[in-house]
């Protein structure tokens, strides 16, 4: 019997690849220098506390180098990365009020749809500003505050000061120290004690300016006893200049309290998206991440959690899908710093056509956590042997009391199972795509509907050829 | 004292986790001995390599065609050397290693160990036994390089940790492309008995072809309570019971040392630490 | 009348394992037919082939046709993939049925029946049929939702091999080893489905070490492979026979 040649093709994008002209009405110069942050601030308004933070900021940026691990990022020049543009639209309160062509592109991805189901309230961001924000009104009567980060600034300064990048210093990073200096946009959750938020609150990005840079910042507070389900879903269309996005997300979860943060990463294929994700735990506070990383050119995502109160406990699902000209380096930290704080990570990696999945990932346990719990899982499908997969896991214990466990495997999709599949009657290609995704549906069903439909979508593989 | 990088993992990961190199000091590496075996085709050999005063030990082996080689490194240092070793292993078409280690002396140590499965159907099983107790430092770096296709790694590690000791274990498989139907695991277990301790891991793997099947466990934690009180209804101990149960654990390595006199020199010495905590 | 399985000096070699290109003879000149309506049994000591024989009729990859001839209806099945000859009306019961975690009973048995068929499946109309199916073979109503096979015991891997028989309607059923592993009552449960599933226009090869499920149903033809061929044929009597003597007597029949 003759053995074809076996090929897969790639992602549909062409509903995510719409441009808009640019019609930005300001721009700063490329490079970054003293001048353009102040230009910045002056711009935003800013407190004078957030215009000297964005100063220091700068500084530690200069004095910092790039890691010396993990994927290359040497195709990255600051100098011609546009940081800021500002859309021409002002913030509204209403979706009619959003200029007709901004719109049209939210509705070809979906989002009112998605405003029309079960969400209560959507905030779309546009090219570093948040042009709409909605959120309901019984919310508001909650006392849950739900805006954009410069509104948060201005009207809930002290909370915002008291929060900022506490959790994620600009010292950590180059890319924290930039994110310090220019971050714009993004959004801003409060949830008071004991307010269970039912509905999930959703926010989406959009790239659309070449060369511009994405710094958005996600300040969540969840206090004591209280519960929020955060969704995150971003997408951009595909450029020739490098696009960077370094975004931040700090997430507080108080004693009791719990968070649910999920999201889809969708960048397109030329987005260097560096992103640096963490979350704190209170005494009996439980954080969830569901996490699906799918698109961009070369991403760095690691979210971390610090459980620093007691019986903390972190759920972390999630799946990484790189294919041609992908390298994806994602994964998940964890800090137990408190006793029987527990966690579990749990995640999926599937690479493809070239692509490199790397997964990479600490479980720290210290002095002050006795009787941690912690057990990861990670699994990984090549597709073919021209892609790579690495696991790069660490553990680092401290003291007797904490039972860890790790386990990972690494494989491709067995024979067996096809000809399983296929002796039912189903294609080859049929059978591939559902085992595929058959491996990702732990997350897709922590997901909610249309994100579970869109990762689905996501995961649509054209195989042609034979088991051989 | 001047330091210097003896031996890194294979793929860097973040800096602040501190295992990237393991690092010993310079004076440790300025004599080495060198031990260059060949097995050739078809022979079956074994061997016993006994670290028992300071040194640096390199030993390259070449195993050929079809041939096997039993290579059992004991490294029983005294208590108050510094000491590092080093094996770097090739094997040729169908060739075999069997590689019993145990890492229980010396006050701080490094050792790497490098197997490359370069032959088509060749094989290595690694099994490691380390033991730490006071403020004593173990330092390890194994990779298990596929390279040919139909090869088998495995890697089974045992460890046993009190005291104030420190170790970071890393264990690498790495399935080169073209590897096809190669097969790796890779265990490790260690059992935490103090609170001073500090126990790091590094368990990776790496792939550039499919067509593989690898697989690595890490469990660590303290010695099974069950087991215990079993041990303890019968009439043992609470010390009696530990010791039994510790050596359960690390007798699947203990039994493949063949000299029965080195076995229990091993044996006792772990017993003897334990009484003295 | 045409046959509806025609294997004429069938030849199937499989890759050896030891010796790197080279290929071992695992069938060496099969002459089998089966025509509509009937029930045949494939009996044979451990390693006579008749696994390979199953797998060969399927185009498993792994088997490769030396010589002879495979015909389905009049077609030759060679050049088809397996899953065109699934969609020809031929279903394998496995003797050991893969895990696919992720996808639900449910979902994998609709989208088979889609692929078989051509059609598009009504869910509602589909799940009455399943719930129906899945109660004749004593299966709980969870197991739909439940993973394919992962975490089912022998006997519940079994009766799911069973229940996707009977929602596919093949025009062949091959049954490898579909009673083994099983207890009395789940053979009992097997054999129904078995007995349900079989009309005059379908028909059943069943390979089995046990002759327990075959005193339920009635075998038209027996045939006995030993060492990649078949050494003996007969009717119902032949089961008795082996059943009492053991393959003894047929050494030698080469």
């Amino acid at each position: 019997m003759a053995q074809e040649k076996t090929y897969i093709e790639d992602i549909e994008r062409t509903l995510y690849d719409i441009k808009n002209v640019d019609k930005s009405k300001y721009k700063s110069q490329s490079g970054l220098t003293e001048d353009i942050i102040r230009d910045i601030s002056a711009r935003k308004n800013d407190p004078e506390w957030m215009l000297e933070f964005r100063l220091k900021s700068l500084e530690v940026y200069n004095q910092l180098s790039l890691p010396n691990w993990g994927p290359d990022l040497s195709e990255l020049n600051m100098d011609e990365i546009v940081t800021y543009v500002q859309p021409d639209a002002k913030m509204t309160g209403s979706w009619d009020e959003v200029p007709e062509d901004i719109k049209d592109t939210f509705d070809r991805l979906g989002i009112p749809e998605a405003e029309q189901t079960s969400l209560a309230g959507v905030g779309a961001q546009y090219d570093s500003e948040v042009v709409y924000h909605s959120i309901q009104e019984d919310l508001v009567k909650q006392g849950v505050i739900y805006t954009d980060m410069e509104t948060a600034l201005h009207e809930h300064e002290e909370i915002v000061r008291d929060h900022f990048m506490k959790l994620v210093p600009p010292k950590d990073h180059k890319f924290a120290a930039l994110h310090g200096a220019v971050w714009s946009g993004g959004s801003f959750v409060y949830v008071p004690e004991g307010v269970h938020v039912e509905i999930p609150l959703q926010s989406y990005f959009r790239l659309n300016a070449a060369g511009a840079g994405q710094f958005e910042h996600t300040l969540i507070i969840v206090e004591k006893n209280a519960s929020l389900h955060f969704i995150e879903g971003c997408s951009a269309p595909k450029y020739n200049v490098t696009n960077l996005h370094a975004g931040c997300v700090e997430l507080f979860v108080n004693d009791g309290a719990r968070l649910r943060y999920s999201t889809i990463e969708n960048w397109s294929r030329n987005m260097m998206n560096l992103n640096t994700k963490r979350a704190v735990v209170g005494k009996d506070g439980v954080i969830e991440w569901v996490s699906g990383s799918f698109g961009s050119h070369v991403s760095m995502l690691y979210p971390c959690s610090v459980l620093k109160g007691e019986n903390a406990k972190c759920e972390f699902t999630g799946v990484t899908f790189a294919s041609k000209g992908q390298n994806l380096d994602t994964g998940a930290s964890v800090i137990h710093c408190a006793p029987h704080t527990s966690a579990n990570i749990s995640t999926r990696t599937i690479s493809k056509a070239g692509g490199k999945a790397t997964y990479r990932s600490a479980v720290k346990v210290t002095k002050n956590a006795p009787y941690a719990k912690c057990s990861v899982n990670c699994e990984s499908l090549m597709l073919d042997d021209i892609s790579r997969s690495d696991t790069l896991p660490t553990m680092d214990i401290e003291g007797d009391e904490a039972d860890i466990g790790h386990e990972a495997t690494i494989g491709r999709i067995s024979d067996e199972a096809i000809f399983y599949l296929m002796s039912r009657g189903i294609s080859e290609d049929e059978a591939r795509s559902m085992i595929v995704r058959g491996f990702v549906e732990p997350i897709a069903k922590e997901l909610p509907l249309e994100y579970a439909v869109e990762m689905n979508n996501l995961v649509n593989i054209e195989l042609e050829g034979t088991m051989g | 004292m001047n330091k210097e990088i003896f031996s890194e993992i294979p793929m860097r990961t973040w800096n602040w986790l501190g295992v990237n190199e393991a690092v010993v000091d310079r004076d440790l590496l300025v004599e080495s001995q060198n031990l260059d075996i060949k097995i050739e085709a078809d022979h079956q050999e074994k061997m016993i390599v006994e670290y028992r005063k300071e040194s640096y030990g390199i030993v390259n082996i070449n195993i050929g065609e079809n041939a096997s080689l039993k290579l059992t490194q004991l490294q029983l240092m005294p208590q108050d050397c510094g000491h590092v070793n080093e094996i770097n292993v090739v094997l040729e078409k169908k060739a075999k290693l069997q590689l019993v280690a145990v890492e229980t002396g010396a006050k701080s140590f490094a050792s790497k160990v490098n197997i490359i499965l370069k032959g088509d159907k060749s094989q290595a099983d690694v099994s490691l036994l380390y033991f730490g107790d006071g403020d004593r430092s173990l330092d390890m770096n194994y990779v298990l390089e596929f390279q040919g296709r139909k090869t088998v790694g495995n890697l089974e590690v045992y460890g046993g940790l009190m005291g104030a000791s420190q170790k970071i274990f890393r264990g690498t498989l790495d399935f080169k492309q073209g590897s096809k139907q190669a097969k790796g695991y890779e265990k490790e277990n260690v059992v935490v008995l103090s609170k001073g301790v500090r126990n790091r891991s590094v368990p990776i793997m790496l792939s550039g072809e499919d067509d593989v099947v690898g697989n690595h466990a890490v469990s660590s934690g303290k010695i099974n309570e069950d087991k215990l009180h079993y041990l303890m209804s019968r009439g043992l101990s609470p010390a009696e019971a530990r010791k039994l149960v510790l050596e359960a654990a690390f007798n699947p390595v203990l039994e493949l040392i063949d000299d029965e006199a080195l076995r229990q020199e091993i044996d006792s010495y772990i017993k003897e630490r334990l009484e003295n905590e | 009348m045409e046959k509806l399985l025609n294997i004429k000096n069938l030849q199937v070699t499989v890759a050896d394992k030891e010796a790197e290109d080279t290929s071992k003879e695992i069938l060496k000149g099969i002459d089998l037919q089966v025509n509509k309506g009937e029930i045949h049994v494939v009996l044979g000591p451990n390693g006579s082939g008749k696994s390979t024989l199953m797998n060969a009729i399927m185009g498993h990859p792994k088997y490769e046709i030396a010589g002879g001839s495979l015909e389905f209806e009049g077609e030759d099945l060679t050049e088809l993939k397996t899953f065109e000859r699934a969609r020809k009306g031929i279903f394998l019961s496995f003797q050991t049925p893969e895990e696919i975690p992720g996808i639900t009973v449910e979902n994998m048995i609709r989208t088979a029946k889609q692929a078989v068929t051509g059609e598009n499946i009504k869910v509602i109309k589909f799940r009455k049929e399943l719930k129906a199916a899945m109660k004749e073979l004593q299966m709980d109503e969870s197991y739909a939702q439940r993973y394919m096979n992962v975490g089912f015991s022998g006997g519940e891997k079994k009766r799911n091999e069973i229940l996707q028989m009977l929602m596919l309607q093949p025009k062949l059923a091959l049954l490898d080893e579909t009673d083994s592993g099983l207890d009395v009552d789940a053979i009992q449960i097997v054999s129904n489905g078995v007995k349900k599933f079989h009309n005059e226009d379908n028909a059943c090869l069943i390979i089995t070490h046990n002759t327990r499920i075959l005193k339920q149903l009635n075998v038209d033809k027996v045939h006995v492979l030993m060492q990649g061929k078949i050494v003996a044929e007969g009717g119902p009597e032949l089961i008795e026979k082996i059943d009492k003597e053991g393959f003894g007597f047929l050494q030698g029949a080469e």
